[in-house]
C-alpha cells in the first residue's frame, strides 16, 4: 500500500497541517539547535576545506619552514643547492618590537614582519589600501599598517613613525595577508616592512630571537615536494615544516578541538529544541484524547496509534532540521565575521554534506524526546469517550510500579540515544557518555529545584501575610493551570542560561586569576633584546629611575643546545617519557650565567661554585638531571652559535619559587659562556601610573630594546580569551533563543484557554491593564525563575571547574547573577507576549458565544 | 436454539479508590440473542452507561462473565479488546465522536483500513453506506462541514462498516432536535433490519425505547425488569 495514503500519514499529516500554528513555535525551537550544529560543523568542514585547497595560499608556498634564529652555515649550503635546482626561495622575518607615532607618544608593542616584496607572497596576495602591488608600496624607508595601528597611533598614509633606530613613512593599511594563519602568534598590531628596512632599525643583532621563515616554491617539472622536505627535515632539525599536501598541525588540532567542543554546545541548543518537540506532542496528545479513545474503540491498537503521533514527531523534528539549514547557512556566515582578527578568509564555500547530519540529528533527537509522551498513550482509556466521571479503582503498588517501567526504559533509551549521538560528535565514547550524563544530571537538577521553587512559591501565595493583588495571584496561579509545563519550561531556559553564564564566569575568573599571579612586588615591565653594547647603559638607566620600585635585574641570555651527556650523543640515550619531553629535547634553550647562588635556590647534590670562579662549570635542575641521569661530575657537550663548548656539572639544583625568563633547568658560569652571543633581558617593577612614561623614555634612549608591560600582556591575552569566549556564547546563545521559543511555544500552545480566561475576566470588569499585568507576571516569574536558577548553577559548576579541575580561585559574581536574571525575565515576558499578541483583542461575547 | 450474541453471568463492577468502595453494578446476567433489539433504560446513576461499557470491552469486570458470540472477552488485553471492537461491535456514540481531521468517507473507511481490509472493496461498500444515509453528496466533507444530524449518520454508516454481529448506541440522539432525531433513529432501524445485527440501546427516552423488542431497566446497579415486548 502507498505510505501516503495510509490512515496513519493522512491522519498525521492533517493535524499537523490543522496544529500549524501551534507547532510553528516548536519547529523553530528545534530549527535553532540544528541552525547551531550545521553551523558549527559546516563552518569546520569548509574552513578544512578552504585549508586543504588553499594550502598554497595560506603558506604563500609550497613548503615551509619556521625556526628561530638565522640558517646556520650549513644550512645556507643546502639551501644554495636546491636554489640551484630551481626552487625559489623567499625569506620572511618576524619579531616584536616597539614602534612610537610622535616624539611624546609612549611605544606601542607590535608584530614586526619583514618580507622580499620581491618574491613574497608565492601565492595569493597581499591587498592594501591604497591599492598598490606590495613591490611598489614597500621600500627601505615604507611600512604598511594594520588598521588598529592606524587608528591606536591616529596615523594616515604619509605619517612618520619610529621603529627602532630608523624613521619609516606609513604607506598605508594592510587589508588581507594571505599567510596570516601561518605566520608567528600575532601580539600586536602588524607592522609590514622589507628586510633592509629591518636592517635599518638595528633590531636584529647576532644572536637575537626573531623568527625567520623560509617560504620556498618548486618549479613546475624537477624536483618533487617529498624530496625537498625530507631534505629540509635532515637540515633543519629543530625547525617546524610544513607542505601544502598537509594542512597546518597547529591549525587542524586547534580546529578539530573547536569543533567538537562546539559541537556539543550545539548540542545543549538541540535537546532544548526537543524537549519543546517533546511538551508540544504531549499537549497535542492530551487534546487529542477523544480522538485516541475514539479510534481504540473502533479497532485501533495502541501501535496504530503511537505510529500517528510519531509521524506527527518526525514531521516536527524534520521541518525544524529543514528550518535549521537556513539558520546554519547564517551561523556559517556569521564566524569569519567573529573570527576575522586572527583568520582572514576571502571566501568560503558552503559545506552541504553536514545538511543531511544536521536534519538527522534534528529528526533522531525529537523522536527520542517524544518516545515518554508517546508510549503514554498506552495509557488512554476508551471509556473516556463516554465523559461520565468514572472513579478510578486504585490500582495496587506493584502494578503502578510495572507501569512505571516503560517510562523508565524510555529514560534509559533517551540517555543511550543522547549518549551515543554526543560519541559520534566528539569522535569518543568516554566524551560521549560524560557529555551524556553530565547534561542529564544537570537537566535533573535544574528540573528538581525547578519543580521544589514553583512549589515554594505556591504554599508562599497559599500563605502569604497580606491579600496580595488580583494580578499578582492569579499570575502566578497560572503556573500551575494544566498544559502550562511550568517546570519544563524553565529547564529549557535555565539550561542555555547556566551554559552561556558558566563559560562567561570560567573566562572572568581565569583572567582575574591571571592578574592575581602577579604577586605583589613582582616585576611588571620587561625589557628584552637588550643587546651587549647596550647592556651597561640600560644598567645605569635603570639604576637612576625614581619610578621604580626596588632593584631591577638584568639577565643574560644565551642560545644553545645540549648535544652531548658524558659523550654520548641526546640521540643515543635512553628516550625521555612522553612525546613532548622528546620533541624538547634537540631544542636551542635560553641559559644564563649567574656567578652568586640565587636566594631561592636549594642545592641539593654537588656544590655551588664561588664567586670568582674562572672555570666552566654549570648546576642543573633536579628533575632534568633525573630525566638524563645527570649527577655532578658529568661534563654536558653543549653548541651555540657554530661553536661547541664543555661545561663540569658541580651541582643539581632547585628553584624555590616559580621564575620567568631564562630556562631553570641549566645555570652556568660566566667562564663556561664566555664569547658567545648574549642577548639581555631586565626585569623591574615599575608604579603602574608611571609606566607609559618610563616606556616613553626607555625608547628615546633605547628604540631597539623591546618593553614589555605585563598589562598590556594581559590585555592581549584577555583580547584572545573575549573572542574565544565570545565564539562559545555565541553558539551557546542558541540554546537560550531555543528555550525562550519553547516559552513562545508553550504560551501559545494554551493561546484558547488564554483567549476564554481574558474573556470572562473582560465580562466580570477586569481591565485591560490587569490582564497585561496578570500575563506579565507569569512570564516574569518563568524568566526570573529560570534565570536565577540558571545563574546559581552556573556559579556551583564554574567553582567546581575552577577549584577543583583548574586548581585555581572562584570568587562569585553576585553583579552577573543578578543581570542574567533581569534580561532572561526581559526576554521570557517579551517571548510570551510575542506568543500572546492577539489574545486581548478577542471580543468577550463572540468568545463566549462560541462555547 | 442458537447461541446468544451477547451473554453476560453475575456481572458484578465495584470501585475502590482508596477511601470508600461502591458497588455500580450488581448480579447482572441476561442474554440477548441474535437480531434482537435491546433497550437498556434507567435513571441517572443507575449504571446503564458502566454496564454498556463493560459489554463494548471498554471496562473490565470486578467479577461476572462476558461473551460475545460465545468468546469470553472479561479477560482480555487491551490490544486484543480493540482488534475484538473492531471486528464484532459498531458503535454509535451520543456526540458522534468523528475523527476531526478525516473526511466523512474516510471517517466511515476507518474500521475497516484499521483492520487491514482490502481498500477497494471497504471503499465501495462505505459509499453505498454514505447514500443509504442520504450523505453522497457529502463524501468529501469534514466533520466541522457537517450538521449534527449529518455527523450522526456519518458515524452510523461507520458503525456498520464492518458488519458487526452487536451494535451498541449510547443516546443516539440525545444531541439532536427532534426532526433529525426521528430521522436518524428510522435510518439506525432499517440499516438494522437490513443487516442483521443485534442492537443494544441506552437510553432514558421512552419514546426511542418503545422501539424495542425487550427493555432491561436498571436501578441502583441491578436489574429491575426484563420486560419482552411485541415489535412496535
Amino acid at each position: 500500500m502507498n505510505f501516503f495514503r495510509t490512515p496513519a500519514w493522512r491522519m498525521a499529516w492533517r493535524e499537523a497541517r490543522a496544529s500549524a500554528p501551534k507547532f510553528l513555535f516548536v519547529v523553530f525551537g528545534v530549527a535553532a539547535g540544528v541552525g547551531a550544529l550545521t553551523g558549527v560543523r559546516g563552518f569546520s568542514a569548509a574552513f578544512h576545506d578552504s585549508l586543504k585547497r588553499e594550502a598554497r595560499t595560506l603558506m604563500a608556498a609550497d613548503l615551509l619552514i619556521r625556526q628561530f634564529g638565522e640558517p646556520t652555515e650549513e644550512q645556507e649550503k643546502v639551501i644554495a643547492q636546491w636554489e640551484q635546482r630551481g626552487a625559489r626561495l623567499s625569506r620572511i622575518t618576524e619579531t616584536v618590537s616597539m614602534l612610537a607615532g610622535g616624539e611624546n607618544e609612549p611605544p606601542v608593542l607590535v608584530s614586526v614582519k619583514a618580507v622580499d616584496p620581491a618574491t613574497y607572497p608565492w601565492y595569493g596576495r597581499v591587498r592594501l589600501e591604497p591599492e598598490a602591488p606590495l613591490a611598489t608600496a614597500l621600500n627601505a624607508e615604507t611600512i604598511a599598517v594594520s588598521e588598529d595601528l592606524m587608528l591606536r597611533l591616529n596615523l594616515e598614509p604619509g605619517s612618520r613613525v619610529r621603529l627602532g633606530d630608523a624613521e619609516f613613512r606609513v604607506w598605508g593599511v594592510v587589508r588581507l595577508e594571505p599567510d596570516r594563519m601561518t605566520g608567528s602568534l600575532n601580539v600586536g598590531p602588524r607592522v609590514m616592512m622589507t628586510r633592509e628596512g629591518l636592517q635599518r632599525t638595528g633590531l636584529l643583532v647576532f644572536g637575537s630571537r626573531a623568527s625567520q621563515r623560509l617560504l620556498w616554491k618548486l618549479p613546475a617539472q624537477g624536483a618533487r615536494i617529498e624530496e625537498l622536505r625530507d631534505s629540509m627535515r635532515k637540515t633543519f632539525r629543530e625547525a617546524l615544516i610544513t607542505d601544502y599536501r598537509e594542512t597546518h598541525p597547529f591549525i587542524t588540532r586547534a580546529l578539530d578541538r573547536a569543533t567538537t567542543f562546539l559541537s556539543l554546545v550545539s548540542m545543549i541548543a538541540l535537546i532544548v529544541g526537543a524537549l519543546g518537540v517533546a511538551m508540544a506532542i504531549h499537549s497535542h496528545i492530551q487534546q487529542r484524547l477523544d480522538t485516541i479513545a475514539i479510534m481504540k474503540c473502533i479497532g485501533a491498537r495502541s501501535a496504530q496509534i503511537i505510529r500517528i503521533y510519531t509521524l506527527q514527531a518526525a514531521l516536527l523534528g524534520l521541518a525544524g532540521g529543514v528550518a535549521g539549514l537556513a539558520v546554519g547557512a547564517a551561523v556559517q556566515w556569521a564566524f569569519p565575521l567573529l573570527l576575522r582578527r586572527y583568520f582572514q578568509f576571502e571566501s568560503l564555500a558552503w559545506s552541504a554534506s553536514f545538511a543531511v547530519e544536521g536534519i538527522l540529528a534534528g529528526l533522531l533527537v525529537a523522536l527520542l524526546f517524544t518516545v515518554p509522551p508517546l508510549l503514554a498513550i498506552r495509557e488512554v482509556k476508551p471509556a473516556l469517550i463516554f465523559r461520565r466521571e468514572m472513579p478510578e479503582t486504585k490500582p495496587p503498588l506493584r502494578l503502578r510500579l510495572r507501569r512505571l517501567l516503560p517510562s523508565a526504559g524510555a529514560g534509559a533509551l533517551i540517555l543511550a540515544g543522547l549518549g551515543a549521538m554526543a560519541a559520534w560528535l566528539a569522535g569518543s565514547v568516554k566524551t560521549g557518555a560524560w557529555f551524556a550524563g553530565g547534561l542529564t544530571a544537570a537537566l535533573a537538577l535544574l528540573g528538581g529545584i525547578a519543580w521544589l521553587l514553583l512549589r515554594a512559591l505556591r504554599w508562599l501565595m497559599a500563605h502569604a501575610p497580606v491579600r496580595l493583588p488580583l494580578w499578582l495571584r492569579h499570575g502566578v496561579a497560572n503556573l500551575y493551570r494544566p498544559g502550562n509545563h511550568a517546570t519544563s519550561i524553565l529547564v529549557s531556559l535555565g539550561v542555555g542560561v547556566m551554559f552561556t553564564l558558566t563559560v562567561y564566569l570560567v573566562q572572568n575568573s581565569l583572567l582575574k586569576e591571571v592578574m592575581v599571579a602577579m604577586p605583589k612586588g613582582a616585576p611588571n615591565v620587561f625589557l628584552i633584546n637588550i643587546t651587549p653594547r647596550d647592556a651597561d647603559a640600560v644598567r645605569e638607566f635603570l639604576a637612576s629611575r625614581k619610578d621604580i620600585d626596588g632593584r631591577a635585574q638584568l639577565v643574560p641570555t644565551v642560545a644553545a643546545r645540549l648535544e652531548k651527556v658524558n659523550g654520548t650523543p641526546l640521540d643515543e640515550l635512553p628516550p625521555p617519557p612522553g612525546e613532548e619531553q622528546r620533541r624538547r629535547r634537540n631544542f636551542t634553550r635560553q641559559v644564563t650565567w649567574m656567578q652568586a647562588m640565587p636566594e631561592d635556590m636549594r642545592i641539593l647534590r654537588g656544590a655551588w661554585w664561588s664567586d670568582g670562579s674562572r672555570e666552566a662549570l654549570q648546576s642543573v635542575d633536579e628533575n632534568t638531571a633525573k630525566r638524563w641521569g645527570i649527577e655532578p661530575g658529568a661534563v654536558l657537550e653543549w653548541s651555540a652559535a657554530g661553536r661547541r663548548f664543555e661545561a663540569r656539572v658541580a651541582a643539581i639544583h632547585r628553584f624555590e619559587s616559580v621564575r620567568r625568563g631564562a630556562s631553570d633547568e641549566f645555570v652556568f658560569t660566566e667562564k663556561a659562556l664566555a664569547g658567545l652571543p648574549v642577548q639581555y633581558y631586565a626585569t623591574a617593577r615599575v608604579r603602574p601610573e608611571q609606566t607609559a612614561v618610563f616606556m616613553r623614555d626607555s625608547f628615546r634612549r633605547f628604540p631597539s630594546v623591546t618593553v614589555i608591560n605585563a598589562a598590556d600582556v594581559v590585555n592581549i591575552v584577555q583580547e584572545v580569551v573575549d573572542q574565544v569566549s565570545l565564539v562559545i556564547r555565541f553558539i551557546a546563545g542558541f540554546a537560550i533563543l531555543a528555550g525562550a521559543i519553547i516559552l513562545a511555544s508553550t504560551v501559545a500552545g494554551t493561546r484558547l484557554r488564554r483567549v476564554r480566561e481574558s474573556a470572562v475576566l473582560k465580562t466580570l470588569g477586569a481591565r485591560r491593564r490587569t490582564l497585561v499585568s496578570i500575563f506579565s507576571v507569569e512570564f516574569a516569574i518563568l524568566g526570573g525563575a529560570a534565570g536565577f536558577l540558571g545563574g546559581a548553577l552556573a556559579t556551583g559548576f564554574a567553582r567546581l571547574l575552577m577549584t577543583r579541575l583548574l586548581d585555581a580561585r572562584f570568587d562569585p559574581e553576585w553583579r552577573a547573577n543578578l543581570v542574567t536574571t533581569l534580561l532572561t525575565m526581559a526576554l521570557a515576558i517579551a517571548a510570551g507576549w510575542l506568543a500572546s499578541l492577539r489574545v486581548l483583542s478577542h471580543r468577550p461575547l463572540e468568545v463566549l458565544r462560541d462555547e | 436454539m442458537t447461541a446468544p450474541v451477547l451473554s453476560l453471568r453475575d456481572v458484578a463492577k465495584t470501585i475502590d479508590t482508596g477511601t470508600h468502595r461502591v458497588e455500580i453494578l450488581k448480579d447482572i446476567s441476561f442474554d440477548i440473542g441474535k437480531g434482537e433489539f435491546v433497550a437498556i433504560m434507567g435513571a441517572s446513576g443507575s449504571g446503564k452507561s458502566t454496564l454498556l461499557g463493560l459489554v463494548a470491552g471498554l471496562d473490565t469486570p470486578t467479577s461476572g462473565s462476558i461473551r460475545i458470540e460465545g468468546d469470553e472477552i472479561s479477560r482480555l488485553g487491551e490490544d486484543e479488546l480493540a482488534v475484538l471492537r473492531g471486528r464484532k461491535i459498531g458503535f454509535v456514540f451520543q456526540s458522534y465522536q468523528l475523527i476531526p481531521t478525516l473526511t466523512a468517507e474516510e471517517n466511515v473507511l476507518l474500521p475497516a483500513e484499521l483492520a487491514g481490509e482490502d481498500l477497494a472493496a471497504a471503499q465501495q461498500r462505505a459509499r453505498e453506506l454514505l447514500r443509504t444515509v442520504g450523505l453522497e453528496e457529502r463524501l468529501d466533507h469534514y466533520p466541522v462541514q457537517l450538521s449534527g444530524g449529518e455527523q450522526q449518520r456519518v458515524a452510523l454508516a461507520r458503525a456498520f462498516i464492518r458488519k458487526p454481529p452487536l451494535l451498541l448506541a449510547d443516546e443516539p440522539t440525545g444531541n439532536l432536535d427532534s426532526v433529525n432525531g426521528k430521522h436518524v433513529l428510522e435510518l439506525l432501524l432499517s440499516l438494522n433490519r437490513r443487516e442483521g445485527a443485534t442492537l443494544v440501546l441506552v437510553t432514558h427516552d421512552r419514546e426511542l425505547a418503545s422501539h424495542a423488542t425487550r427493555i432491561i431497566t436498571l436501578r441502583d446497579g441491578r436489574i429491575l425488569s426484563d420486560e419482552r415486548r411485541a415489535t412496535a
